[in-house]
């Protein structure tokens, strides 16, 4: 028990350090720029807009907010006061809708689209991969370059492709959003199937994404344990090779959830710019629109829930590793 | 060294990825030298035009020279061209009408479409449900019929003096001009973007370019990447701490969200191509600073280092002579994983807008982002996409694909 | 004469490799094992002991691959059973193992009683968890394991306590015969001693008949068992008692052997030691004639090209050499 209370004491202070460190960074990286673009980035906002009175209302709303006028640190500690009121601020090119609303409506795609389909890609990524390593021989030579092609493959990419042949070409799947256009989102059935369809094609191109990534890791991963020695032992234990399969698989899969904690970062990344593609409304298609019409507090609020998501993604994948692995309870008394 | 070498080239897998990879190469480098000009040029007035080869028609009326062929079914084709879809289903929807079974009518058939036509149709039958339907009908007949009369057309010039039209050249159905006799020829293999522009021309530049980002991205990131883990590695202790510090923490904190927010805040003007390259490089130095860490450490306390420590050389030749060839592998494949994710990044980042501010060159990541926001993929325009999504898929997988064949070299555990 | 427990006739076997190239590891191979004696098995690595374990077991899997001979297990032939009769009704009840490199042999995310229930139900579907408990308790009480032990995963155990695990595991079917490789290279002189006394106590409890010991540390055999047998590139050269052997070993390579290593006893500070020259041959392509006269000291022309047969000589004694006792005796002499 002593060693799980080690592990996880140490799990939860590097999870808020990291948290700390990338509220700071989210403030701290766009006024180091010379000649604080912060300001130069408000100011952007005047170009877009001709109504001359309202852009100054925004933009002193937006001064007054933030205190734009005061020193840098009393400047971070109103962000994070503002932050821990949810606080982020107006929109510049919706003003005034707070961006919090914004991000809250985008949010629940973000994570409906992506968590499921990064899953099922690691799930069926490690059959393939544990599959590969186990058969060798024709299979292994057709997926591994396979999953190497789909592994390198950039997720707008497939994407695309997707969108072309089964929505464009097929006529199968509707082109792009969320939900069918025109209908306002309940809770009834067909707005439920209208759902659905449009939940395909974004779902599809992140899974093959996935499964490329993760299916070699498992294949050498699996490898590895299938040469080791208590494979051999088991076998001359008499044990059927089916569960000894079994041991081997689990063995691999394990260390395979910390590829995926330190993956996550990058696969949500590349699935954020998939959703632009679709016009999916989520994260990536909010972050989109923040950086084409110049909206500021949209993008800071983005990239920061963005970083929050990764990082209690990785931080529940450590502590779901942490209960399932015996590995790491043993490799605490050390 | 010349061992290692030889051993490399042995892995097939290494040596297909090195095929494709140098075939890419090469078409950025050459294609430019044997057809000149400026990539970006916008010689298409139209957006998305679709990949052939054009010829000037006012050139092609104008050649010295005439051919006269008589081919046999040209004159079928010709009509086959000139039947539009529609009439095609108004014949057929008269056919049906008149009695015949739906599988005796094929549009695809213009021969037996057009004689079942001749043979079927009587206007006396007033066959439409109305009497617009039955004139149409009427007036498609009369169109049919004059399918078959003669084709010449008559070249007509206005005399400026007079205001006449001048008989200037008759061209008859079996006249063909040579594509090499007609001034001015474009070939699009590609077509050409939403811009008018060149799709090709486009995208071998574009490779050029983003080849050029993944080098300085990947050259930047080992040099830090090398720097730190060695440091780390070599001098342990605090150095050690805090350099792992900041390794795990950017392990875990999205480098592309960093991307975004450095890309964004810094001045429009200055995002060029070195820049965006120069930022991506910035924020991926992560993996580099691990693995040369832990290499390092093993080596450390290896009997030659010792040796050399003993002798009294100086840290930098240390490095050189007793560190720096046993991490050379490890080194040149993080090396080459960086060029690819440099070159995934600059397209994720372009295709959020935050890519290189730049008109006058194209990198592969822009041209997508162009594409998508004219909704090339909506419209059906798939050469303004399609081949951009494919080089950089080709150039992601030779690079793996060398990289994994380096891997079962050095590892020899993964090995078949 | 006590019962035959393992009788082993001209057993070959083979490794065939990716490429299709066939290696002898075992290159006919035959002896006897009595009830209540042990055999120990020497040589140096790579002269085919370890593949000898693995032969016996009478369950092959690429690379190795079964040739020819018998492998009688008290009185029963296994060699010509069906692999998934020998799964199941030989191995682990017959025939037992205990692995090279016992400190890897136990799946580390797996609890030791989940890994015993496997074990036991893979030849008796129908054991129930409660009986098996008991068993496993009760070996492990015997070999000196707390019972918290059963509900730990390999990685939360000390090396001395995972050995004594696997042996436990391996012998808890109670196998007629246990084939025991090189168990204790790992650990230290203390706790190979400790091994080799669990084993030894196993047999007098009656819950192994007879056992194998593979090593390269001969010292160990001499206290350890009652016959040796010495192998050299795939072929027995040399059997006799442990006494005979160590004291008086007849064949040159078997001689080597024991000028290379110090047998614990008087006067062995002033034996000096002496290596054998030259390194064991390719299998893929064994020398004509004897295997050993490249290396052999006392080499005669014939070696290089007769064949050199196994010949029995008196008390169970046997040795693989043309060139004749009495000169080989003379040559030791001479030499001292």
């Amino acid at each position: 028990m002593k060693g799980y209370r080690k592990y996880f004491t140490k799990k939860i202070v590097w999870f808020l350090i990291t948290l700390v460190a990338a509220v700071i960074l989210n403030f701290v990286l766009p006024r180091m720029m010379p000649g604080d673009p912060v300001a130069i980035i408000v100011g952007r906002v005047a170009a877009g807009v001709n109504d001359s009175s309202s852009t100054q209302a925004i933009y002193e709303s937006y001064q007054r907010d933030f205190g734009l006028d005061k020193p840098v640190i009393q400047q971070f500690f109103i962000y994070v006061k503002n932050l821990f009121q949810g606080n982020f601020g107006k929109s510049f090119s919706r003003y005034p809708t707070p961006v919090s609303d914004i991000i809250k409506s985008a949010l629940p795609w973000t994570i409906g689209l992506q968590f499921p389909a990064i899953i099922t890609g690691w799930i069926l990524g490690n059959i393939l991969g544990a599959l590969a390593a186990y058969i060798r021989k024709g299979f292994d030579k057709v997926l591994m370059p396979v999953t190497l092609f789909l592994g390198g493959f950039p997720a707008f990419g497939m994407a695309v492709i997707l969108l072309s042949v089964f929505a464009i070409n097929l006529g199968m799947l509707p082109v792009q959003g969320g939900y069918p256009a025109g209908m306002i989102p309940s809770f009834s059935w067909t707005f439920f199937t209208g759902i659905i369809k449009h939940y395909h094609l974004p779902f599809w191109s992140i899974v093959l994404i996935s499964i490329g990534g993760q299916s070699l890791g498992m294949r050498s991963m699996s490898i590895y344990e299938l040469n080791a020695d208590y494979v051999k032992y088991s076998r001359y234990m008499g044990i059927k090779d089916r569960k000894i399969v079994g041991y081997v698989f689990r063995n691999a899969m394990l260390p395979q959830i910390t590829g995926l904690a330190l993956s996550i970062g990058t696969m949500i990344g590349g699935a954020l710019v998939a959703e632009i593609i679709f016009s999916y409304p989520g994260l990536g298609t909010t972050l989109l629109r923040g950086i084409r019409e110049s909206d500021y507090p949209l993008i800071g609020a983005s990239t920061l829930i963005i970083t929050i998501m990764v990082l209690v993604t990785v931080f529940l994948l450590d502590i779901i590793y942490g209960l399932i692995d015996p590995r790491v309870k043993a490799a605490q008394y050390e | 060294m010349k061992n290692t070498l030889r051993q490399v080239f042995r892995s097939g897998k290494f040596v297909t990825g090195f095929v494709i990879f140098s075939a890419i190469l090469l078409l950025a480098v050459i294609y430019p030298i044997i057809s000149p000009g400026n990539p970006l040029q916008m010689i298409g007035l139209n957006s998305f035009i679709k990949p052939g080869t054009y010829v000037s028609v006012y050139d092609s009326l104008n050649t010295q020279r005439t051919y006269t062929f008589k081919l046999p079914g040209a004159a079928e084709k010709r009509i086959d061209s000139k039947l539009s879809n529609e009439d095609r289903l108004n014949i057929k929807d008269y056919l049906l009408r008149f009695g015949l079974p739906e599988e005796a009518v094929d549009i695809e058939q213009t021969h037996d479409l057009l004689a079942l036509w001749w043979n079927n149709y009587d206007p006396e039958l007033r066959l439409g449900s109305t009497i617009a339907e039955n004139r149409y009908f009427a007036r498609l007949d009369d169109k049919l019929a004059g399918i078959f009369e003669s084709e010449d057309i008559e070249v007509g010039e206005l005399d400026p003096d007079t205001g006449e039209y001048v008989r200037k050249k008759m061209v008859t159905e079996t006249d063909y001009v040579n594509v090499s006799d007609v001034a001015n020829v474009i070939r699009l293999p590609l077509g050409t973007d939403n811009f008018g522009r060149d799709t090709f021309r486009e995208l071998v530049s574009a490779i050029g370019t983003s080849l050029q980002i993944g080098l300085i991205a990947g050259t930047v990131a080992t040099l830090i990447g090398l720097l730190l883990g060695l440091l780390a590695g070599y001098l342990g202790g605090v150095a050690d701490d805090i350099i792992m510090f900041f390794s795990n923490l950017f392990t875990v904190i999205p480098g592309f969200v960093l991307l975004i927010l450095i890309a964004y805040s810094i001045d429009q003007s200055q995002r060029g191509v070195t820049t965006v390259a120069i930022v991506i490089g910035l924020t991926s130095w992560v993996w580099t600073t691990r693995s040369v860490r832990a290499q390092v450490i093993s080596l450390r306390s290896r009997d030659h280092v010792n040796l050399s420590k003993l002798s009294g050389h100086s840290l930098p030749r240390l490095i050189i002579t007793d560190i720096l060839p046993y991490i050379a592998s490890y080194v040149v494949m993080a090396f080459i994983l960086q060029i690819s994710s440099g070159i995934l990044a600059e397209a994720g980042l372009s295709m959020l807008g935050l890519g290189p501010k730049t008109t006058d060159t194209a990198t592969l990541g822009l041209m997508m982002d162009w594409a998508m926001r004219y909704t090339a993929h909506i419209s059906g325009a798939w050469w303004a996409y399609y081949p951009v999504v494919l080089v950089i898929a080709l150039v992601s997988f030779s690079l793996n694909l060398m990289n994994t064949g380096l891997d079962q070299i050095f590892n020899p555990q993964l090995r078949d | 004469m006590g019962k035959v427990i393992l009788e082993v006739n001209h057993l070959s076997t083979k490794y065939i490799t990716r490429f299709g190239e066939g290696v002898y590891a075992v290159n006919d191979v035959s002896f006897k094992v009595e009830e209540g004696r042990s055999l120990g098995i020497a040589g140096e690595s790579g002269c085919g002991k370890s593949t000898l374990a693995l032969s016996l077991m009478g369950y092959y899997f690429a690379p190795l691959h079964y040739i020819k001979g018998d492998i009688i297990i008290d009185g029963s032939n296994i060699s010509n059973r069906h692999p998934d009769d020998v799964r199941k009704n030989v191995l682990g009840n017959e025939i037992a193992y205990i692995p090279q490199a016992a400190m890897n042999a136990l799946n580390p995310t797996q609890r030791i009683i989940r890994f015993i229930e496997d074990v036991i139900r893979a030849h008796n579907p129908k054991a129930t968890k409660g009986d098996i408990y008991d068993l496993a308790r009760e070996r492990f009480e015997i070999l000196n394991l707390p019972a918290d032990t059963l509900q730990k995963h390999a990685v939360e155990l000390s090396g001395g306590m995972k050995q004594r695990t696997v042996i436990a595991v391996s012998t808890i079917l109670s196998p007629k015969i246990l084939i025991a490789d090189e168990p204790s290279s790992a650990l230290d002189v203390t706790s190979q001693k400790m091994v080799i006394k669990m084993i030894h106590d196993l047999m007098e409890l009656g819950y192994i008949k007879s056992m194998i010991f593979i090593t390269h540390e001969l010292p160990l055999l001499y206290n350890v068992t009652d016959d040796i047998m010495v192998m050299y590139a795939g072929q027995i050269v040399e059997r006799g008692s442990a006494d005979q052997m160590i004291f008086d070993p007849l064949h040159p390579y078997s001689k080597g052997l024991m000028g290379s290593i110090i047998v614990p006893e008087d006067g062995t500070r002033d034996v000096k030691l002496t290596a054998i020259p030259g390194t064991p041959p390719n299998l893929k392509k064994p020398p004509d004639g004897c295997r050993f006269a490249p290396r052999c000291k006392y080499v005669k022309p014939q070696c290089k090209t007769a064949s050199v047969p196994f010949e029995e000589l008196c008390d169970g004694r046997g040795s693989r050499c043309i060139i004749p006792e009495t000169e080989l005796r003379e040559a030791y002499r001479n030499e001292q």
